[in-house]
């Protein structure tokens, strides 16, 4: 018996080594026939995740078929830490890395640039860069490629707003007026939320201070009158104070016409109304001081082993042909200059396309979502 | 002498892939872990070693959320087990078909992935979901919120919970011998007192196990209370989570997960204590 035992465990293993070697013997030769295979890591909501898998990949991969394209969704960035620590992990071991492009938060391209994680983007790696407006670049040190942009802005019904709120302070005084009908997501499941928290920050504190790169805790003592509005805003906010999950939740509220006024992303907002899911009364506006906004980026890790397909796939992006898809799917502002997109987009986007306010830096974003949560949800 | 060298060495070859990604991917982390939250930050206010764990817990609002977890993972479990356990009884009991279509039936939770339970809970218990328009319909208008509260985690849970409970603790009862109740039956003994004298007792420790790896799976949970609960208070999965990628704290999120992991190794002891107890008397 026990012999019979052991003779089985041997078969079975050798089986398993010889399919492994089997694999392992096809394994380089098919490589080389079939087309380079490029691995897509994208952060974002399910818009942005159709964007990529059912627009921009699949038109590319039709314009260059000698490369295929696996997509790796992060929906609302969860494991983005882990990809990062596997980026580091790579370089520190001299190996490649099988991420060939990311889509990620500002603050791992800080993090990471330092340690030499990222490919430093030139017009000569990338000709098309040049229709890229250099301060968009500079924001991320050249790091990041921005591909579309969005903002921030205000979603109101016209049927129960009739003189909608023009400035940061009249919403304010909107919201205290009628309790029960503006929500914000929760600022740590969405930009959204952040931008509207940031703005009521940025209304007590200088937001040149941190919007830079220097950072010292001791300067969000500031802070504490924007906690003390936000908090006494909770009892006239939807459902007492709870805070929907997500950006897309505040919409499906809007379209439920539970809530009159939300702050929404720009591109979501008008894809939402393009697409009939918002009540044909919502108009979107941007308010004075604006709320924030930004590009989206791209970066390509240097440890990748495909870089010759991330550039090309990255000039791609800057073709008018892709940035029209990105405007046509997710509704989003071009990565390139403006005056490179035809006249009816630059008419489309009249109402929103304003300025809108900088960023914090990651650091000082992490301590306002760390003392929100504190302070006004924790009700400190 | 060669065929039991041979089985030691198949033995061993067997144990050690599993033992080694123990050691490398878990007791070793977790040793580095421990250390790191033992070592006061450079620009900390006091040089002692405790002093991450006495800034996580001299937070107030990690104190309500750990406080939180451990009440919230309690009901839950408590709710699971007196619903499971009349099910397991009746599943053992009796012998109808109803019984064994309800047994294939109290299944279908665990073939559902716990994202889609918890957005057919959200679904299913929001303000304009089936619950609140029947109880609308019946007249109540005024309720409690059931989703993004406690409550919602807790209904989610129990739901989710149920079929693991009720396999455990069936598998528990059918061990029992029927001419041992039938024995008690004999003497006299009604239901209840068979129940509480003869099945409760023997089936002890499958009620330990199930009660143990309920509060460990719910303690530690983080889709449900992510996606269920409300902004504050938070289970601990969701608030360490929120610490580590998007407040840029990784010691905090590190002492927290310390703090979660003394807990539930109490629960640990008593499960391997229980399951141990069992074994020696088998």
């Amino acid at each position: 018996m026990r012999r019979t035992a052991w003779g089985r465990a041997v078969t079975v293993a050798v089986g398993v080594t010889l399919v492994a070697f089997l694999i392992g013997a096809t394994g380089p030769t098919a490589g080389a026939q079939n087309p380079t295979t490029l691995n897509v890591y994208i952060n974002g909501d399910t818009n942005i995740f159709d964007l990529w898998n059912k627009t921009l990949l699949p038109a590319f991969t039709k314009h260059y078929p000698q490369y295929r394209a696996n997509f790796v969704p992060l929906l609302h960035g969860e494991g983005s830490q882990g990809v990062f620590d596997k980026i580091l992990a790579a370089k520190q071991a001299g190996r490649p890395t099988d991420v060939d492009l990311w889509e990620t938060q500002p603050s791992f391209v800080a993090q990471g640039a330092p340690q030499g994680l990222w490919v430093k983007l030139t017009n000569s790696l990338i000709p098309n860069l040049s229709r890229v407006p250099a301060q968009k670049l500079e924001a991320e040190d050249y790091y990041g490629m921005p591909y579309r942009g969005s903002s921030v802005v205000i979603a109101y019904n016209s049927a129960f707003v009739k003189n909608p709120p023009t400035t940061l302070d009249d919403l304010l005084a909107w919201i205290k007026a009628n309790p029960g009908k503006f929500t914000y997501c929760d600022p740590n499941t969405g930009g959204s939320g952040q931008a509207f928290i940031v703005a009521v920050v940025y209304k007590f504190a200088q937001m040149a201070q941190y919007t830079g790169s220097a950072y010292d805790p001791k300067a969000e003592s500031a802070w504490d009158p924007a906690w003390q509005l936000l908090k006494s805003l909770n009892s006239s906010m939807y459902n007492n104070g709870f805070h929907p999950n997500g950006n897309v939740a505040v919409l499906q509220l809007l379209s439920q016409q539970n809530v009159y006024i939300a702050p929404v992303w720009s591109d979501m907002g008008t894809d939402y109304l393009k697409r009939g899911l918002l009540p044909k009364t919502v108009r979107l506006e941007q308010i004075t001081p604006p709320l924030f906004g930004g590009d989206s980026t791209v970066t390509a890790p240097l440890g990748s082993a495909h870089l010759e397909g991330t550039f090309t796939l990255l000039n791609w992006l800057l073709t008018p042909e892709a940035q029209q898809m990105v405007i046509n799917a997710v509704s989003g502002y071009p990565g390139v200059d403006w005056k490179y997109m035809p006249d009816s987009v630059r008419r489309q986007f009249a109402d929103v396309a304003k300025p809108y306010a900088p960023l914090p830096n990651a650091k000082y974003l992490a301590d306002i979502l760390r003392l929100w949560h504190e302070q006004v949800a924790g009700g400190g | 002498m060669s065929g039991g060298w041979k089985r030691g060495a198949l033995g061993l070859a067997l144990v050690l892939p599993p033992l080694l990604v123990l050691a490398f991917l878990v007791i070793l982390p977790a040793i580095t872990a421990v250390v790191a939250t033992l070592t006061p930050a450079p620009d900390a206010t006091s040089t002692s070693r405790f002093v991450n764990y006495a800034e996580v817990l001299g937070t107030r609002i990690l104190r309500t959320d750990i406080a939180f977890t451990v009440v919230v993972t309690l009901i839950a479990v408590a709710v699971v087990f007196c619903l499971s356990y009349p099910l397991a009884l009746y599943l053992r009991f009796t012998k109808t078909r109803v019984a064994a279509l309800l047994g294939v039936l109290f299944m279908v939770p665990l073939f559902v992935p716990v994202v889609i339970a918890s957005f057919a809970m959200i679904t299913f218990l929001v303000g304009h979901g089936l619950v609140s328009t029947v109880l609308y319909r019946l007249g109540i208008v005024q309720f409690p919120s059931l989703v993004y509260n406690a409550t919602g985690i807790v209904l989610t849970q129990v739901w989710v919970n149920i079929p693991f409970a009720v396999l455990i603790l069936g598998a528990g009862l059918q061990a029992i011998d029927d001419s041992l109740i039938e024995g008690a039956r004999d003497v006299g003994a009604g239901s209840l007192r068979t129940f509480f004298s003869v099945i409760l007792p023997l089936n002890a420790t499958s009620t330990m196990i199930t009660l143990t790896l309920q509060f460990i799976g719910v303690f530690g949970s983080f889709t449900i209370p992510y996606l269920v609960g409300g902004n504050a208070p938070q289970m601990l999965g969701v608030t360490m989570t929120n610490y580590l990628t998007q407040y840029l704290r990784r010691t905090e999120s590190v002492t927290m997960a310390v703090i979660a992991f003394i807990i539930a190794s109490v629960v640990g002891v008593i499960y391997v204590a229980s399951v141990s107890r069992r074994e020696r008397r088998a």
